[in-house]
């Protein structure tokens, strides 16, 4: 089939007219990877006619992409680039193999005055022909060490100008370039793989990474532009040479925080800083009051100089930015984290937050620097919160990477985002890095957290029911209508909301539009799962557990709903039980499965079973899905291991003797007709059909029943008690000679297990007798 | 592939061991698919509980040193030695997957905690009284338990002990890094702990003691749920995967499973206050007995991933197995000669598990500090030091990051239906004459502003910007002829149209004609039925075959209806 597609795809590429190619481009890529399979095969393999067949056709494909990719027209080009990115994708090693010229031919193209989607296209390609090679040193040999270089200086090219100069070349950014951000992703695919092409261009690449991040007014750049190239920039230590490639890092790091610093020194001149480093080595730069904010020369990440307070907070972002990837993004070695230079720093942003409004400096605990006027200071009151959303991102790649082994920082985590959020809880994306920060923390150290930090998030946890809340709450309509009155007796009409009295339904309607799940809803609904599930319960306040559960039933959160449900307050001496929202929980989603698992546990159904083989039929299956996907039937050791359950019921003391002399036998037969049992499937459907009836009656008689000790494996009367300890045999015994029998009965219930079990059990019998 | 393995440590006895296995201290073995020995680590003598294993390295306490050593799984070599003031007697390693934090529990009864990725060391209090024998640390990697030889089990609070900054009223109220909750309901020295595996508020312990007691317990409040009176004197015990029930390994060698859920009650039977009082009796006659009596006592148990096989270390050597859904002894899996002290089941590989998807990964463990750099700063109490560092290598980004467009590209099979809409588009534009001119002049001048460094090449640049301009001028040029020739081939249009109009209103009045003419014709048919009706009808009265006369009409008819049709054409 494949190959008829293949030879359908070169007769129609060969044909069709190059102009009328572009539209069917996208249709050729994908059939091309329909044959997939044809396309990977290794040619040596192939003998048989139809074989050589195919080889002809994929020799045909090939030389007509590489003699498009060399076409005249545009059309030629912009199908070339397309169907070659799908050969690749589809046959991988085998068409890369041999694809150099067209790599060459792909390079060229880029400084060719082609549309820009071509060149976009070629980009990609390229990084994905380089990136697959990585793999193969063949590959990286006959394609990569030749055509790599050429490609970085193309693409480069494409968006940057160069000078030399004495000490190296440098890169400036061409403004308004369309190719920035792809050109930027592209090396940061292809950096971490390639170090030593890479190695070369490392100076030049850090000068246009500078200017890109450095960027101010007259060659600006989109944020994701300016995120990529952060993320190239911490990759850079890469290219440092082999043995130290840690320490770069290392010095990188080290010289971002320096920068974070010295930026606030500048930044920050509007107030005197009560925080003292733990670091004693740090020097401070003296700012010079009477000019205007700024910093002039290069600091020791090569970032330009930047003036006035604005550009001065950007900077202070996007150096926080880049710390942040340094400390996510992986690395070339062991690198050491500099935990407590962040946090130092860290503390050293959040120490200053704005003021609540008309303090005086000895009020709020914040000394003014009197040198400077008013307005800088609102001025930086402003952009305070912009430092502290990147602070508390920076902290949640911290809390993200240590994972559990954040332990002995999380307090001090903590403390600082609860300080920062008192300060500044009007904004909104401060509210959501905040709840975004506790939501990956609280879970590190909740269990065991003391009452003290508990209580210290509480307003944390009460302006998160707030942002929980749909706009116009019940609250709001009521104080609404409440004043409204009030104004009409005053007679003042005119102030108040005319609309709302006019249309009293118009809030209804309002609410009834589903607002859409804002980013700060879904990190405080978050935060709340996570207070829920791992804060002990009896430390949370009681007015605070309320308004929570009042929150989470008012926006309908089912996860946030089932942690409450899951944690519930714990029930107080001489007040009964405690409640739970469980209702709450049930009426909207009663059809998921975690309601009806919560809620009719199948545990109970276990229970019934006599004695401790009631589980194990569930095991069993799962040790036997294991057992067939490793082959483990296939070790000769184990064989031997698997075939001695059949002679259990022997040896196992049993209580009562005349039912197990009527499993012995049948179970001995079972073990000689092994062989036959494997041609089993179709007796069985049959049997199906009669054993659920009965089996509806074995379980009504079971749950009645009470439990039953140790009783022998019967299988000509069934007799309801006896069924979960036949199946816990049985299933030993079947299921791992059988496992593609297990497929009916892994998805059902426990209970469909006993069904589809005790089946296989009876047919055992009526094949034997 | 999928695979289980566990590892299995030693202690060093008189006898000697074959060739293969002299020195060995460490074995890690697989299970499944085969049973084979896979590697070993020399030099080590443990005793129970003095096994921890973490993703990258495997820590043994010695019996006879107050030393620790490092084992690296990766490198498959002994990393490092490291001497502690006391002798260790338990270890357990906490930080969840990535297992960052061990616990030692000394002889003085204290507690040790060293963070390995960062050299940080933290002592607590000697708040147990004989050697702190046994170790567990729970799921969430918040609570260490520790029993005793003096009877008792406390729980820490390893944030607690760790955290730089201490809330301010419990470090008054009690002094710092001391249990936050103790266990005395066992009354002889405790032998082994095996936590829960839930995550929540209502995870349980379970705690064996000398005084042939098993006690199953809440960690989280300290209440005992339910006493289990053992047979003999348990020496290790394990709890099932879904915390049904727990194992006992006894000093004769034989090993008993105890199952929570005997009863048919509908609460869970460990929080049914009626009978946490009540202490279970368990049989001695439901022991699981050893295949023969030379195996020693069980030094320590572990169960498999799918919790149906259970393994047991025996002092003779051997690892013995047994089948938990028979109750019975399958098979010796393993003879390493020397007694086996400590078993530690692997995560199984080639099965998708949480502990397998690490971000970072610690190549070799920072030794503890003795100096002060890494206690809190004295001018700042509470601030974490500058010289805190947590020597690790990230492997995986953070997958907070959402797919950009270029990923998506770059791993999709040819492009994404986006990209190449926008790519046709942009040829369909690139065609238009107009367009082709402004792409072609803004490429055409970018390469050129790369080469100003000569003369020559400014030169070259400038002819060949005159050239440009020539052509465009020409363009131009052509362009303006071109849009006369637009504008009269406009008037040609308009004139064309106006006769088109008029052929259009011609067409209409002659169909308007046509119409009229189809009217009248079929009033004359009609009219010529009725007569042929009425002849027809009148011939009939008249006695005569009206079928002639209709047909002699039709005839007549045939000829007329012949000019009639001629009439329309």
């Amino acid at each position: 089939m494949s190959s008829t597609t293949l030879r359908a795809i070169t007769h129609r590429l060969t044909t069709t007219p190059v102009e009328q190619l572009p539209p069917i481009a996208s249709f050729l890529a994908a059939s091309l990877n329909d044959c997939a399979e044809l396309l990977c095969t290794p040619q040596t393999q192939k003998s048989g006619k139809s074989d050589s067949d195919n080889a002809v056709q994929i020799h045909k494909l090939k030389t007509r992409l590489a003699s498009l990719l060399q076409d005249r027209s545009v059309e030629g080009r912009w199908t070339a680039v397309i169907l070659v990115k799908a050969t690749v994708e589809a046959g991988q090693w085998e068409i890369l193999r041999g694809y150099e010229p067209i790599v060459r031919s792909l390079i060229s193209i880029l400084s060719k005055p082609d549309p820009i989607s071509t060149r976009k296209m070629c980009i990609i390609t390229l990084t994905r022909i380089f990136h697959l090679t990585y793999q193969y040193p063949t590959l990286v040999r006959e394609i990569t060490t030749p055509q790599l270089p050429g490609f970085i200086t193309a693409a480069l090219n494409l968006v940057s100008t160069i000078t030399k100069t004495p000490s190296g070349s440098v890169r400036k950014p061409k403004p308004n370039t369309p190719f920035m951000e792809i050109v930027l992703h592209a090396l940061l695919e292809l950096i971490p793989r390639h170090i030593t092409l890479f190695r070369p261009f490392g100076a030049q690449l850090r000068t246009l990474l500078v200017e890109v991040i450095g960027s101010s007014s007259p060659a600006y750049f989109p944020d994701h532009v300016i995120d990529v190239a952060e993320q190239l920039l911490v990759s850079l230590h890469k290219c440092a040479p082999k043995d130290q490639a840690g320490s770069g890092w290392k010095d990188d790091c080290k010289s971002t925080i320096l920068s974070i610093h010295r930026t606030t020194d500048h930044v920050f001149r509007a107030v005197v800083e009560q925080w003292e480093s733990v670091d004693a080595t740090l020097v401070h730069t003296r700012p010079n009051y009477s000019q205007e904010m700024g910093d002039g020369g290069p600091d020791g990440l090569g970032l330009p100089g930047w003036s006035g307070l604005h550009s001065g907070v950007d900077r202070l972002i996007a150096l926080l930015q880049i710390l942040s990837d340094f400390i996510s993004m992986p690395s070339a070695a062991a690198v050491a984290l500099p935990m407590g230079s962040i946090l130092d720093l860290t503390s050293r942003l959040t120490s200053v937050t704005v003021p609540p409004n008309g303090a005086v400096s000895s009020q709020s605990g914040i000394q003014f620097n009197q040198e400077i006027s008013r307005d800088e200071r609102e001025a930086l009151w402003m952009e305070l919160p912009r430092i502290h959303i990147a602070c508390m991102s920076l902290l949640s790649r911290v809390v993200g990477i240590l994972a559990t082994s954040a332990t002995s920082v999380t307090q001090t985590i903590l403390e600082q985002a609860v300080w920062t959020f008192k300060g500044e809880r009007f904004n909104r994306d401060l509210r959501s890095a905040v709840y975004a920060l506790l939501r990956s923390l609280v879970p590190v150290n909740g269990p065991a957290m003391t009452r003290q930090s508990v209580v210290s998030l509480t307003n944390v946890l009460r302006s998160c029911c707030n942002d929980l809340l749909p706009p116009t709450g019940d609250s709001s309509s009521t104080g609404n209508s409440g004043s409204d009155s009030k104004t009409k007796s005053k007679g003042a009409q005119g102030t108040a909301n005319a609309d709302a009295f006019l249309n009293p339904d118009l809030q209804k309607s309002r609410r009834a539009q589903v607002s859409p799940f804002l980013e700060v809803q879904q990190n405080a609904s978050g935060l709340l799962q996570a207070v829920f599930l791992s804060i002990p319960a009896e430390l949370v306040p009681p007015s605070i557990r309320a308004e929570m559960d009042r929150s989470i039933i008012l926006s309908s959160d089912k996860n946030a709903m089932f942690a409450s449900v899951l944690n519930p307050v714990p029930a107080v001496k001489g007040r009964g039980a405690g409640s739970s929202i469980i209702p709450f929980l049930t009426r909207p989603y009663a059809d998921q499965m975690e309601v009806e698992a919560l809620i009719r546990p199948r545990m109970p159904i276990l229970m019934t079973a006599p004695e401790f083989d009631a589980y194990v039929d569930e095991d069993e299956e799962a040790e036997d899905e294991d057992m067939a996907d490793g082959g483990y039937s296939a070790a000769p050791k184990t064989t031997e291991f698997l075939k001695q359950p059949v002679s259990a019921p022997l040896q196992v003391p049993k209580s009562d003797d005349s039912k197990t002399a009527t499993p012995v036998p049948t179970f001995h037969k079972r073990t000689y007709t092994e062989e036959s049992t494997t041609e089993e499937p179709t007796p069985q459907k049959q049997e199906i059909q009669i054993k659920k009836a009965r089996f509806d009656e074995i379980i009504s008689t079971t749950s009645s029943q009470q439990p039953f000790s140790q009783p022998a494996p019967t299988i000509t009367n069934a007799e309801a008690p006896k069924v979960s300890t036949q199946v816990s045999t049985a299933s030993t015994t079947v299921a791992s000679q059988a496992p593609e029998e297990e497929e009916d009965s892994d998805d059902e219930l426990p209970t469909l297990n006993i069904d589809s079990d005790t089946d296989e059990e009876d047919d055992d019998v009526t094949m034997d007798g | 592939m999928l695979s289980e393995s566990f590892v299995a440590s030693t202690l060093s006895s008189a006898k000697s061991p074959t060739a293969s296995l002299r020195d060995v201290g460490v074995c890690v073995h697989e299970l499944q698919p085969t049973s084979i020995l896979r590697s070993t680590f020399k030099k080590s003598s443990t005793l129970t509980n003095c096994l921890a294993v973490s993703p990258s390295h495997i820590f043994t306490a010695q019996a006879d040193k107050a030393v620790i050593h490092v084992y690296n799984r990766e490198k498959g070599n002994q990393e490092a030695i490291v001497p502690f003031p006391e002798r260790i007697r338990s270890i357990a390693v906490a930080g969840g997957k990535y297992g960052d934090v061990l616990v030692l529990g000394t002889e003085g009864g204290r507690l040790i905690v060293w963070e390995t990725c960062t050299g940080r060391q933290v002592a607590t209090t000697a708040s147990h009284l004989q050697p702190v024998t046994s170790l567990v640390v729970d799921p969430t990697s918040n609570f260490i338990l520790s029993g005793s030889a003096d009877a008792s089990v406390h729980v820490w609070s390893l944030p607690g002990i760790l955290s730089f900054s201490k809330p301010a009223l419990s470090a008054t109220r009690q002094p710092t890094n001391s249990p936050i909750r103790t266990f005395s309901n066992h009354r002889a020295a405790i032998t082994s702990l095996a936590v829960g595996h839930s995550n929540g508020r209502h995870n349980i312990v379970v705690s064996t003691a000398k005084d042939n007691t098993a006690i199953a317990w809440d960690y989280h409040t300290g209440r005992a749920l339910r006493t289990f009176l053992l047979p003999l004197s348990a020496t290790s015990v394990a709890l099932d995967p879904v915390d049904r029930a727990f194992y006992v390994g006894y000093e004769d060698g034989s090993v008993q499973s105890v199952d929570f859920y005997r009863s048919q009650s509908a609460q869970h039977p460990l929080h049914d206050p009626s009978v946490q009082s009540t202490p279970a009796q368990v049989s001695m006659e439901d022991r699981w007995l050893p295949p023969s009596a030379e195996t020693g006592s069980v030094k320590t148990i572990s169960l498999t991933y799918d919790g149906t096989t259970l393994l047991s270390g025996h002092a003779n050597g051997k690892v013995l197995s047994w089948n938990v859904a028979r109750r019975k002894y399958t098979s010796s899996v393993a003879d390493y000669t020397h007694p086996i002290t400590n078993l530690v089941m692997l995560p199984p590989g080639g099965i998708p598990h949480p502990s397998s998807d690490l971000k970072r990964k610690a190549h070799a463990i920072v030794k503890p500090r003795h100096d002060s750099g890494l206690s809190a700063p004295s001018h700042a109490p509470g601030a974490v030091p500058a010289e805190y560092m947590f020597h690790t290598h990230i492997i995986a980004p953070s997958d907070s990051r959402k797919p950009t467009q270029f990923s998506q590209a770059l791993t999709h099979s040819s492009f994404p239906i986006s990209m190449i809409e926008d790519g046709l588009a942009e040829l369909a534009a690139f065609r238009q004459p107009g367009n082709v001119e402004v792409t072609r002049v803004s490429s055409g001048t970018a390469p050129a502003k790369e080469s100003p460094e000569d003369a020559a090449a400014r030169d070259s640049h400038v002819t060949e910007l005159e050239n440009e301009v020539s052509v465009l001028k020409k363009k131009v040029a052509v362009n303006e002829t071109a849009r006369h020739n637009a504008d009269d081939e406009v008037v040609q249009l308009r004139s064309d149209l106006a006769n088109l109009q008029d052929y259009i209103n011609e067409l209409h009045e002659k169909q308007e004609a046509a119409q009229q003419e189809k009217v009248l014709r079929q009033a004359r048919k009609q009219e010529h039925e009725t007569k042929k009706r009425e002849a027809w009808l009148a011939a009939e009265k008249k006695g005569r075959n009206g079928d002639a006369v209709v047909q002699k009409m039709d005839i007549d008819d045939a000829v007329t209806s012949d000019s009639d049709d001629q009439s329309d054409e």
